[in-house]
């Protein structure tokens, strides 16, 4: 157990490096973009005065270098700023939007999930069947259309043709848990089409990956039902890799959703995280993006934690 | 009941009874489960529901014969050794390489098969299809046929120079990582994971946005695609040269030469906005093949016959070329095909941000995206590029899933 | 003085009035140049019984274009949706009334010395803040010193640049003095940036606690996601029918068009075009096509070659086939133009002016007369320019190809357009929301020393007209200048205008308007909220 601990703390100390790192490119990449905060604030409305007062308002006319430390001394106490176009603080802005990516990102997981292993077993146990193939060729539709146009097809189905469920999942403070559920069920739908495909498919290649195995043939030839080969002797060798594209998946469905959200006008962080960059609201877009970043970090972190802990033999290398 | 309900009925039982007699077991249950669904089928939906199943079975029926008849074809005109693979495909892998088959051919050929040129406007917005134009007119009345084709050139076009472009960095870092290792492993993988750690269409609104303004020209644009292909080249040179300086030398020439010739040959086929759109799918798609190819490679380095090599003296570009290669293409292969797909949907992603490519080029992404809205009254018009992504998407991965197959080494 | 020609033209309008192919305001308009009074005018108008307003219920109004980077400050404004938040809870000293004409708000009347230097408004003794404190002409002097001084971060600061002093009449009137007169301030004050909010006592004001004296208050809401509003009871104003008010921010168009159909919003602010027609088809849903004085120009530098050639110019505005564009990019919803940056909905337009139409031949003999045939010209355009804007430019470019004109359409990014390519790229397409004075307008963007002057034009007799029509107080003698102004901007300037854009929106079931909505901004002058009741 000691081994593992070490590596994960070995892989957070990296990982804040990478952060660091990611935070100097983000800055720099967003003073690089053409206009600035003061451009992007007035707009059409721009004229050399009220730029002029605006970008000295802001604290523009100090070299970039000074404000990114001025941010980053702030930063490394957890302390993200303020953002410069309303002033607000920026974790009050974005906690609030994050727990909503939070919500629906859990949501879509807690049916994708399990749907997507268990399919993934069933295909390959039934593998080169009708069953197989309609499940590959369904799955493969719902990922190679873009996700936003899935979106307009599940709201015109469900939303306006039936009215089964609303069409936009715009949420208030006084909702209880199943009204939640209900208003954000075609957003999450969509997510689930999108990333059940991935999922499944790596279940079902993992799991076809070790049939050719002596041990499995072993297995066959003792007479053990084609199933149980499968869920007992080729699923706990399997699960690395399945592990590996779930947390993969779990990291899109937190950072990658700016679409969906969009489309089914849901208050998350990927709107936000927009709304920012074409506003050039630097601490914003930094908090964003190192969100984004620690979770894809973590995600990758437990991905390779849980791998070592199905698999008896990673957790001794050489 | 009207005639067509009990032809329909009759045809199904006909053939499940003939089924049963030759003993062909899969196809009797097919047809048969299929005749009971269609009782249920038939009671709820009634006529129309049947006329629905009968179309998509026909359609399967047409596509199944497609695939047999090209398999056949390619088996013919394929060289024994081919030809012997050929016969191991399945029906669907043949589908999916007729379906690549005709999208090359579409792609390379477009100005001779489309009836219209890309930009041309011809009739009213929206019109319905008739003998002259196949699949109606779009937004400004240009023939939708005609900019499918001309899409098919573009959009395949420019999502298989990312691709490849993102193979050539990516899976060239990851055999050097795994044979080296060390502290040149360990700078990659980081890199790598910085890049990933960025979401991939926030990274690209970002890149976009800094390049694709005044900074899109031929200029730039040469230089930063000449730039990529010398990070690039340099692993080549590494692995090839190891610590000869002269060969250093020589292979750095030669680097040059060859970059600066990519680059302008690359400036002939695309534009420049396209060539930065390619270089920034290529950026963003690199570190996943780096880290699948590490992955793959990194197996096949502790092996014996590694160690044997290694201790014949040979070099690292042998190695990587001759023992690791050969040993890692079919998941390479099997990730190309997925991740062309995923090139494909970011580009269509990007011009929903209007970052995409230049008007009046058709691309399928655009052209899903600029009529997505008349979806929600039922209108088919966005539904035809969007059908031509995902039929590509699949047919990709039919051939992709047959090679996987194949590589598992799995016979039954 | 009435001439035969008038009587028949009379006869005209009230026969296009009946079968409601124009607009009171237009049909005023015309019978007035028909030289008619204006309580003859009202009077052959009919007056059809408006429908009894009724009280309650809650509006839900979903709006497009927010950002969670908005803010309350009037003085940075941008986003439609702000327009729409700040007409619900602010008030301004003067209004456009729903027949377009000028109408009190905060203000209840207002007077000029005969040089129009100085204006005094008096101030409605009754408005009051959602705070309970009456609005004082303090709070009005700071409102607009926000947009004033070499401090002022306002986007609005270039309109009041010939403000010289505002100050206090007693507790309830406010003196502006200008440098020169300008008859049109009182129109000017109706500009979204001039909203009044509580003085902080100091000579600031306090826009950040969204506190204003408008017919709602903001209970709860967050930019860029929804606000919930509740009646003003103290509001100086009529209407505020509806109890509450829910603004939803819906930046994607099938989001407001699917929410509008399965009735989760009353009304929402702007409809695709492309999907019009289809909508229209709805029993449930009534479309509102209201002809604007929004533009959609596309601008050419008129110091840069190949446009600083007259003819050149007028060949590219004679190369374009405006009827398709309106047919194939705006629906049919849109006013054709006429290359000068007026509208028929808008005060002072010339009736009597040619229009252009599609002539690539003629075209051609201009290109022949300037030396540049087979002309080719790059053009800028980004899709967040106009719904179909990327498509306009193709299409133009095609219709040019007929005159041996070939236009390159370059797409750049959405993101910066407006500080990269627009007043930079000597080519463009450009997008104006309304103005509510022709002065207003061409002070703004066809001044010779202008920062807007986005086709860098200069023409003497123009400027000079300008200056003078400024603070002419004659109706007539104005209405002549600017008709000549607009002949100079059709025939000489740098700028085409395709079309003035309308605004489209459209309300679900029962949801009642006035016979008139003002041309202003999209929902009546995004005065919705307050203007429109539930049936019952």
């Amino acid at each position: 157990m000691g081994d593992i601990l070490g590596l994960v703390a070995k892989r957070l100390g990296l990982g804040l490096i990478i952060l660091l790192v990611i935070s100097v490119i983000i800055f720099f990449m967003v003073e690089l973009l053409p206009g600035d905060i003061a451009e992007a604030v007035l707009g059409q409305g721009a004229t050399p005065e009220n730029l002029a007062a605006l970008r000295k308002e802001m604290g523009l006319d100090q070299p970039a270098i000074v404000r990114y430390l001025d941010w980053l001394s702030g930063a490394v106490m957890l302390d993200f700023g303020n953002s410069i176009v309303t002033g607000t603080s920026v974790s009050q802005t974005i906690s609030e939007r994050f727990a909503n990516t939070l919500f629906l990102a859990t949501y879509a997981a807690a049916i994708a999930v399990p749907i997507s292993i268990v399919l993934g077993i069933i295909v390959a146990l039934l593998r080169n069947s009708i069953f197989d193939r309609v499940a590959n060729v369904a799955t493969l539709t719902s990922i190679s259309s873009p996700e936003f146009f899935l979106g307009y097809i599940l709201i015109l189905y469900l939303a306006v043709k039936t009215s089964m469920f609303p069409a936009i999942a715009s949420l208030s403070s006084d909702m209880d848990f199943g009204d939640l559920l209900y208003r954000t069920f075609l957003p999450a739908l969509t997510l689930v089409l999108v990333v059940t495909a991935h999922m499944m498919r790596m279940t079902r290649a993992a799991i076809i990956n070790l049939l050719a195995s002596p041990y499995i043939e072993m297995a066959r030839l003792k007479g053990t039902p084609p199933w149980k080969v499968i869920v007992k002797h080729a699923l706990p060798n399997a699960w690395a890799p399945i592990i590996n594209v779930v947390a993969l998946n779990l990291a899109y469905l937190i950072t990658g959703v700016v679409l969906v959200e969009v489309v089914f006008v849901y208050p998350g962080i990927g709107q936000a995280l927009v709304d920012a960059v074409s506003k050039r609201d630097f601490p914003v877009v930094q908090a964003c993006c190192l969100i984004f970043a620690a979770t894809f970090i973590l995600l990758n972190l437990a991905a390779d934690v849980g791998a070592i802990l199905t698999n008896p033999r990673l957790r001794h290398p050489k | 009941m009207s005639v067509f309900v009990i032809i329909y009925y009759t045809l199904l039982l006909g053939a499940s009874c003939l089924a049963a007699y030759f003993n062909k077991r899969s196809a009797f249950l097919l047809i048969f489960s299929l005749t009971l669904v269609s009782f249920i089928l038939g009671i709820v939906g009634g006529p129309g529901a049947l006329r629905s199943v009968a179309i998509a079975a026909g359609l399967l029926a047409l596509a199944a014969m497609v695939s047999y008849a090209f398999r056949e074809f390619l088996i013919v005109i394929a060289s024994t050794n081919m030809a012997k693979e050929l016969r191991t495909a399945p029906l669907t892998a043949a589908f999916g390489m007729f379906v690549i088959f005709t999208y090359a051919i579409a792609g390379i050929f477009a100005p001779v098969i489309a009836p219209f040129g890309e930009a041309e406007i011809i009739s009213s917005a929206f019109a319905p299809a008739d003998e002259t134009m196949l699949l109606g007119a779009d937004q400004l009345g240009r023939d939708m046929f005609s900019r499918i084709i001309y899409g098919a050139r573009n959009t395949v076009a420019l999502a298989l120079a990312g691709t490849v472009l993102a193979f050539l960095l990516g899976a060239l870092a990851g055999l050097l990582a795994a044979v080296n290792g060390g502290w040149f492993d360990q700078l990659i993988a980081r890199t790598s994971d910085v890049i990933m750690s960025i979401p991939s269409l926030i990274f690209a609104l970002l890149m976009l946005s800094i390049f694709g303004g005044e900074l899109a020209n031929d200029t730039t644009s040469f230089w930063l695609l000449t730039g990529f292909m010398m990070v690039t080249g340099l692993l080549v040179v590494t692995a090839v040269f190891e610590n000869n300086i002269i060969g250093w030398a020589i292979g750095l020439a030669a680097l040059v030469g060859v970059s600066v010739a990519f680059a302008g040959f690359m400036l002939i086929i695309f534009n420049p906005s396209e060539i930065i759109l390619v270089l920034v799918v290529a950026v963003i798609y690199s570190p996943r093949v780096f880290r699948l190819t590490r992955a793959v490679a990194g197996n096949v380095v502790v092996m014996d016959y590694i160690e044997a090599a290694k201790l014949r003296g040979e070099k690292t570009w042998y190695l990587i070329r001759r023992e690791i290669l050969p040993n890692s293409t079919a998941p390479l292969v099997a990730e190309f095909g997925l991740e062309f797909c995923f090139v494909f949907l970011l580009i269509a992603g990007l011009s929903f941000l209007g970052l995409g490519i230049q008007p009046p080029t058709a691309d399928w992404g655009s052209m899903v995206r600029e009529n997505a809205t008349l979806v929600s009254f039922g209108e088919i018009t966005p539904l035809i590029p969007a059908a031509a992504i995902a039929l590509l998407t699949v047919a990709v991965n039919f051939v992709v899933d047959w090679m996987l197959y194949r590589s598992s080494g799995l016979k039954v | 003085m009435t001439k035969k020609t008038d009587k028949v033209l009379m006869d005209r309008l009230a026969s296009a009035a009946r079968s409601g192919d124009i607009s009171r305001r237009s049909f005023m308009h015309f019978a007035a140049a028909a030289g008619m009074t204006a309580s003859a005018a009202t009077g052959l108008w009919g007056t059809s019984a408006a429908a009894q307003p009724s009280r309650g219920g809650t509006f839900r109004w979903g709006v497009h274009d927010g950002n969670s980077s908005d803010t309350h400050d009037p003085g940075t404004y941008v986003t439609r949706q702000m327009i729409f938040l700040a007409h619900t809870h602010r008030s301004y000293l003067t209004l456009i009334e729903p027949d377009n004409s000028l109408g009190p708000d905060v203000a209840t009347s207002w007077e000029a010395t005969p040089d129009a230097k100085e204006w005094t408004f008096e101030l409605n003794p009754d408005a009051s803040f959602h705070s309970g404190k009456p609005v004082t002409a303090q709070d009005v002097i700071d409102s607009l010193n926000h947009h004033r001084g070499d401090a002022s971060t306002s986007a609005a600061k270039a309109l009041l640049t010939d403000v010289t002093d505002i100050k206090a009449d007693g507790e309830n009137a406010v003196v502006i003095s200008l440098a020169r007169g300008n008859a049109d301030l009182p129109w000017l004050m109706t500009d979204y940036h001039f909203a009044i909010c509580p003085s902080n006592g100091d000579g600031t004001i306090d826009w950040k606690s969204g506190d204003g004296c408008g017919p709602y208050k903001i209970e709860s809401g967050e930019f860029g996601i929804q606000w919930a509003l509740s009646r003003h009871d103290g509001w100086h104003g009529e209407g505020a029918y509806f109890d509450k008010v829910e603004m939803l921010i819906l930046n994607d168009p099938n989001a407001r068009q699917t929410a509008l159909v399965t009735g989760d919003v009353n009304c929402v602010s702007l409809i695709e075009l492309k999907t019009l027609a289809l909508l229209e088809r709805n029993p449930d849903i009534k479309v509102d096509n209201i002809p604007s004085g929004g533009a959609i120009t596309m601008p050419m530098h008129c110091d840069t070659a190949p446009f600083d050639d007259v003819n050149v110019r007028n060949a590219l505005k004679l190369a374009m086939n405006r009827d398709e564009i309106i047919e194939k990019i705006s629906f049919g919803a849109a006013t054709k133009g006429n290359d000068f940056h007026l509208s028929p909905v808008q005060p002072y337009w010339p009736e009597d002016i040619p229009q252009r139409e599609y002539d690539p031949d003629q075209a051609k003999s201009l290109l022949k007369k300037a030396g540049q045939e087979g002309l080719s010209v790059n053009m800028s355009v980004a899709d967040s320019v106009y719904t179909g804007a990327v498509d306009m430019c193709v299409l133009y470019a095609e219709q040019a190809k007929a005159a041996g004109i070939n236009i390159n359409v370059v797409r750049e990014p959405n993101d910066g357009y407006y500080s990269d390519v627009w007043l930079k790229k000597p080519f463009s397409a450009v997008s104006w929301g309304a103005r509510p004075t022709p002065d207003v307008m061409f002070t703004l963007a066809y001044k010779d020393d202008a920062a807007w002057n986005e086709s860098r034009w200069q023409n003497e007799r123009f400027n000079e007209l300008l200056l003078q029509a400024k603070g002419e107080l004659d109706e007539s003698l104005r209405a002549e200048m600017y008709r000549e102004m607009c002949v100079l901007m059709r025939d000489d300037g740098g700028t085409i205008i395709p079309f003035f854009n309308n605004w489209v929106y459209a309300r679900g079931k029962g949801v009642e308007r006035g016979e008139d909505v003002a041309a202003s901004w999209s929902c009546d002058g995004a005065r919705a909220a307050s203007r429109w009741w539930f049936s019952t």
